[in-house]
């Protein structure tokens, strides 16, 4: 289990430095000039001397190789490079927006998890009757709604409505539920699905005709025999979703208010920051293989199978 | 031998309703079985031998309706009509089930003791700590080496035959008097098959149990069986015992059977000696005798009834033959 590990762990360094270079690469390649904007903002009237100086300053005009080379070098000490537009260490503004989209989708994930189990046992116990079908409803319903809408609905109801909740800000577990609520709902929504339909499936194997066939009850056969066999399939779309959820962030931070990473991005990418748009491209990586890296770890120590053949 | 029959099934009937299709694979069928006896129900793939066993128990698979009728007296129950409480009470209980193919018949994520102690803990009202207890000796029953390390094991981790046992140890747990065999020999290799076979008789006459053998190797029959029931198209053709059935087949179908049976004396290389034809469909009408098209010795008169089931010259044997009843 270590070696195996520990094998995955070396992987995911070697992944991480390939999608830096390809990170790299696509900030550098997408069209716009960050010197022109900055050189405008300075002077409207800004000239090609002006913006070669700006060049000059910001080390634009070095060759590529180099200028990776550079970053790299002060991205492996944690200094992630200044921005381009604000003149602000990127690293400390990554630090404190961390936090924020932390909180954000951890709570959605715990959203997703638990409506997507709720959700997909009731389906399962009552299959094929009227509460499997509202069930099936409700997920479908969610996995076609987009969450701005979503969120949007949220706040109109217990913001407007009821003035159960504050409709925007990060002040507290009060202002999480509505930004939880609203990244959570889709994922949770696929995800019941992928409990559902793996319960069916489950039910319908031969070891399930065995269980019955010691006079279990249907609901200790529905835990005890059919959940374990579904758990590393329901494992493996939870990190998917999980993973689509920082992308979720990007749209649900601004709709509450908070100033998270999604914000951060955002802002950058209008700027042609590059700077910041690699940071922030870094962590979501980053985030990404570590995810995996648990995600496979996760299925190992549920699947008896593989367990053996990783130990 | 003498006491009552546990097990009475009369004119058992049933109709499995699918989505599409509504199917007769059991048409007919008695039986009686008393404590300490086999009886071995055979048939060509498709003849209703399953089913017979299952589908009175409330053990179809998933989708499958089975409109069940006639009677199925277990211990003086009547489980024909018998809610799913009362079937499932019985299940594991007093019936234990064998499933043919020990590949997928457990579940592949869980351990292996804990498959065996459920059934324990679950029928025997005992605490979980002594039903481990209790699969530990069932493991030790069915003679696995090692027994302690086998509890901790999962089923990929053993062979088709070491399956096969945990499954008997699984269908024994906790002392029924019936057990049900679907073909418990057919998944495994041949030096395998008589090892098992042996154990499931070995352990029968241990617990006094009575047991249903549904296979369709006569080698199992000759092997295992106090009696055997032939089945042709969801009907019986011939019940008899064992010894009778086997060395005077009466019913052309049974011929036709034990003649297929390969002979040490067969010259290397000669054809294998099989039934003709094929046969019928489910769920398409027969008429008359449903063996009637393959059959060597059929007369004008076959087709046109369905010949009953009548005892033959031998008292104790009997068939459904147009032409031997005639």
């Amino acid at each position: 289990m270590l070696v195996f590990i520990a094998k995955r762990a070396r992987n995911a360094v070697l992944l991480l430095f390939l999608a830096s270079v390809l990170c790299f690469t696509l900030v550098v390649s997408a069209p716009g000039n960050v010197a022109i904007l900055i050189a405008e903002l300075r002077t409207p009237t800004a000239t090609k001397e002006d913006i070669a100086k700006v060049e000059e300053e910001l080390g634009l005009n070095k060759p590529l190789l180099e200028r990776y080379g550079f970053w790299l070098q002060g991205a492996l000490k944690g200094n992630l490079g200044i921005s381009y537009k604000t003149g602000e260490d990127v690293g400390a503004a990554l630090r404190s927006r961390l936090s924020v989209t932390a909180t954000l989708v951890a709570g959605g994930a715990v959203v997703a998890f638990v409506l997507s189990l709720l959700v997909g046992f009731i389906g399962a116990l009552w299959a094929h009757r009227m509460p499997d079908y509202i069930m099936r409803g409700i997920a479908l319903l969610g996995a076609s709604t987009p969450s701005f809408f979503v969120g949007a609905l949220l706040v109109y109801a217990f913001s407007v409505n009821w003035h159960l909740l504050p409709t925007f800000g990060f002040s507290g577990p009060a202002s999480w539920v509505l930004p939880w609520l609203t990244l959570g709902f889709l994922p949770a929504a696929v995800l019941s699905r992928v409990v559902r339909v793996g319960f069916e499936d489950a039910m319908a194997k031969p070891y399930v005709l065995t269980a019955r066939s010691k006079g279990l009850s249907q609901t200790r056969i529905l835990f005890r025999d059919a959940l374990p066999n579904i758990a590393p399939t329901y494992l493996n779309a939870l990190g998917t979703q999980i993973g689509t959820m920082v992308v979720g962030a990007v749209v649900v931070e601004p709709l509450f208010a908070w100033q998270g990473l999604g914000d951060l991005f955002l802002a950058g990418v209008r700027f042609r920051d590059f700077m910041v748009v690699q940071a922030c491209l870094l962590v979501f990586i980053t985030f990404f293989v570590i995810l995996n890296v648990v995600v496979d770890i996760g299925i190992t120590l549920t699947d008896p199978r593989l367990r053996r053949q990783r130990s | 031998m003498t006491a009552e029959p546990i097990l009475i099934v009369k004119d058992l009937t049933i109709d499995l309703l699918t989505a599409h299709t509504a199917v007769r694979p059991v048409d007919s069928i008695s039986y009686q079985l008393r404590r300490g006896e086999t009886l071995a129900i055979v048939g060509e793939s498709g003849s209703g031998k399953t089913v017979t066993c299952f589908a009175p128990l409330g053990l179809m698979p998933v989708g499958v309706k089975a409109d069940v009728s006639g009677s199925v007296l277990f211990e003086g129950t009547e489980l024909v009509g018998a809610n799913e409480e009362t079937l499932r009470s019985l299940r594991g209980k007093s019936i234990g089930f064998i499933f043919q193919d020990p590949m997928s018949a457990l579940n592949p994520a869980r351990r292996i003791g804990h498959q065996i102690a459920e059934v324990a803990e679950l029928h025997l009202g005992i605490t979980p700590r002594a039903a481990e207890a209790r699969a530990l000796d069932l493991i030790k029953m069915v003679g696995m080496s090692d027994p302690n390390a086998r509890l901790k094991q999962y089923p990929h981790e053993l062979s088709g035959g070491l399956r096969q046992r945990v499954m008997i140890a699984i269908s024994i747990a906790a002392e029924p008097k019936l057990l049900v065999a679907d073909e418990p020999t057919t998944a495994l290799d041949v030096t395998v098959q008589a090892q098992i076979l042996r154990l499931l008789k070995e352990i029968q006459a241990r617990m006094d149990m009575a047991m249903v053998l549904i296979t369709h190797d006569m080698g199992v029959v000759a092997g295992a069986a106090d009696r055997v029931l032939v089945m042709y198209a969801g009907r019986q053709a011939e019940v008899g015992p064992t010894e009778k059935v086997l060395v005077a087949p009466r019913h052309p179908y049974t011929m036709g059977l034990i003649d297929a049976i390969p002979r040490r004396d067969d010259a290397i290389g000669s054809r294998f000696r099989g039934l003709s034809g094929l046969p019928p469909i489910l769920g398409a009408p027969i008429k008359g005798c449903a063996f009637t098209p393959r059959c060597r010795h059929s007369v004008e008169g076959c087709g046109a009834q369905r010949p009953p089931l009548r005892t033959t010259a031998d008292p104790a044997v009997m068939a459904a033959c147009p032409v031997l009843n005639a």
